[in-house]
């Protein structure tokens, strides 16, 4: 008798808790939500007063869900999709965001990401593996650098940046430098990352492969490698999400129009339609969805480079 | 035989050579976007620009900076910020761990919609925000602007003057600006801590809970006296990177407030922004920033030196 008390007492409890957490998710989620639907409507229902929450109301009900006004009105703004003659679909996206801050912030991501995955996989092996002179020391110095914020820099990358501008090099532009920059900036902590993944890997494996007459670049990239790809991999979207995010570096450096970023576009945005809120949330949505799609099928992978750089701060 | 031992030598160099060449681009690519930058910090702090170029300033920079009315108004926006930040994040990261920790079959599921807003940019994250409380047309401005419920005219977060200040000239209590920057932030950075606290909650032995709880001690006993000492070092770690990603994250305030309104959310990043970007002063703002930087150094230093000591402890 008391055991199914006892039961039915875990089960409520667990009831409750479900509870607790569905509704702090609910909370965590208004923000979100809310932004989502702004996108979705018309400027008349956004600049109303007192403001809707859903656009659905008619003269008569205060909610009808067949009078929704539901619009796209936000995103065709950002977009601007223009009749062309030449695109096979009959109309080309003109909007800045789409034709220039997106590509931008892509292929910085991704270079930026690619080498820092290579940059960081080398050192990191390097330091797992080999008890050097001014080991200790250079990865100290590695953590120290760690911990430089990135506003301090900016100071001198500003100045450097608008020193080379003017130096006029060949094939230099912003692109190349704002990459490098970011490279420096992502680098230290995920060196640290990328030895801790490499710590992982049991030594006796490479011995193996080094007596059975691999040479030590050849282990590494045949035994290593395959087994260092998931810690890797979590370091270049970790890598990636990060530059994808970077707004004030990219703001600083980035002098010409065309190379600039989509958190740019998005600050830009603010300075235009202060009033026509649904292009901005518009904005946001286009921007954010890319990371948050490839955060929910990639989550476990972040979760493991994230606690392994959460240790070493 | 011979070619053996003529390989071997070479075999070895090429061994004992091969950690340096693996890490020398790390250290380049550092030395340019790192290094280089800190000291060429340092040198500017101790410089103006002067129409016929640098001139040697000496100390006249720091002390300029500390005799602007607005450098100390920053110092208590920041302390405010941090505070109100950094004890909201781990009271509720510490709290919804503390949920995720039983063991429900929908963890999974909700520890990753929790973690969206971690993943969204910080000047996203601030747009968002901002998007809430526009005057007159954000969704939560109707319910703030009621002057019924916010009495005697209602509520305008984002242009709302700061209340009068309780202690001298520090800025408490804040201005409704303030609060939502801290609520924002709070909201950006709670996942990672609610995940950093869930993974130190889990490594506190089940035994060890269960025997205090046949000796009698009740949830919030267990909660105090075995669960809060054996994370310290995981909540010390979690505060202090709560405190460095306080000090310096710097995007939010430019989509949420723009430091405003007045000074009002004109926190120390932002500040040093507005002296080097707006006011075009680089010597003073490289000051401020060689000031930043000792305070995050002094952080940094601190978290390891308590990880250190737990890893010791273990």
């Amino acid at each position: 008798m008391q055991r199914i008390s006892h039961a039915t007492r875990k089960k409520w409890e667990r009831i409750a808790v479900n509870g607790v957490i569905l509704t702090v998710l609910l909370f965590a989620m208004i923000p979100i939500a809310t932004t989502l639907l702004i996108s979705f409507k018309r400027e008349q229902d956004v600049i109303r007063k007192p403001p809707v929450i859903f656009p659905c109301d008619t003269s008569e009900k205060a909610f009808d869900l067949r009078a929704c006004r539901w619009s796209i009105e936000g995103y065709l703004r950002v977009l601007a999709p223009k009749p062309s003659s030449k695109s096979p679909l009959g109309f080309a996206l003109t909007g800045n965001m789409l034709r220039i801050y997106l590509p931008n912030t892509l292929l910085y991501a991704t270079v930026t990401a690619f080498i820092v995955v290579i940059l960081a996989g080398m050192s990191g092996y390097a330091f797992s593996r080999f008890h050097f002179r001014g080991y200790k020391f250079l990865m100290t110095a590695i953590l120290a650098i760690t911990g430089v914020p990135l506003l301090t820099n900016l100071l001198a990358l500003y100045q450097m940046s608008v020193t080379l501008r003017k130096a006029h090099l060949p094939f230099w532009d912003d692109r190349i430098f704002i990459i490098i920059v970011y490279i420096g900036f992502y680098l230290p902590l995920s060196v640290w990352i990328a030895k801790g993944f490499f710590d992982a890997i049991p030594r006796e494996l490479e011995e193996a492969a080094l007596i059975d007459g691999c040479t030590p670049l050849c282990a590494l990239w045949r035994v290593i490698m395959p087994l260092a790809m998931p810690g890797l991999t979590s370091i270049f979207l970790l890598t990636f999400v990060n530059v994808w995010n970077e707004f004030i570096a990219a703001y600083l450096l980035i002098a010409k129009n065309e190379y600039k970023t989509a958190m740019f576009g998005l600050y830009d945005f603010l300075g235009q339609n202060i009033v026509n809120v649904q292009v901005i949330a518009a904005a946001c949505i286009i921007i954010a969805a890319p990371v948050v799609i490839l955060f929910l099928f990639t989550r476990r992978t972040f979760f493991r480079a994230m606690v392994e750089g959460a240790v070493k701060g | 035989m011979s070619r053996i031992a003529l390989i071997q030598p070479k075999k070895r160099r090429f061994r004992n050579a091969l950690p340096f060449w693996l890490i020398l681009p790390t250290i380049i690519v550092l030395l340019i976007v790192q290094v280089y930058p800190a000291l060429y910090t340092m040198w500017l702090s101790f410089h103006e620009r002067e129409p016929k170029g640098w001139e040697y300033v000496g100390l006249r920079n720091f002390q300029r900076l500390f005799h602007q009315s607005l450098f100390h108004e920053s110092i208590g926006h920041t302390i405010v910020f941090l505070v109100g930040y950094a004890s909201l994040t781990m009271i509720a990261g510490f709290f919804i761990a503390l949920l995720l920790n039983r063991k429900l079959r929908l963890s999974g599921l909700y520890i990753t919609l929790l973690f969206i807003p971690w993943i969204l940019a910080d000047i996203i994250a601030g747009m968002v925000f901002r998007l809430l409380v526009i005057p007159d047309y954000g969704l939560l401005a109707g319910f703030l602007q009621n002057p019924t419920i916010f009495p005697p005219k209602g509520l305008s977060v984002l242009t709302a003057v700061p209340p009068h200040p309780w202690f001298g000239s520090f800025p408490f209590p804040p201005a409704p600006a303030m609060i939502l920057l801290i609520l924002a932030s709070s909201w950006r950075a709670l996942p990672f801590i609610t995940l950093l606290l869930l993974a130190a909650m889990q490594t506190v032995p089940t035994e060890v809970i269960e025997s205090s709880r046949i000796d009698g001690a009740n949830g919030w006993q267990i909660v105090r006296f075995i669960m809060t000492p054996l994370m310290l070092p995981t909540m010390v770690v979690a505060l202090f990177s709560l405190i460095l990603t306080g000090v310096n994250s710097v995007g939010m305030i430019f989509s949420l407030t723009g430091g405003g309104p007045g000074t009002s959310t004109e926190v120390l990043s932002y500040l040093l922004y507005t002296i080097g970007w707006s006011q075009l002063r680089f010597g003073r703002a490289a000051s401020l920033a060689l000031i930043m930087a000792i305070v995050n150094w002094l952080l940094i230093s601190g978290t390891l030196r308590l990880t250190r000591v737990e890893e010791r402890s273990r």
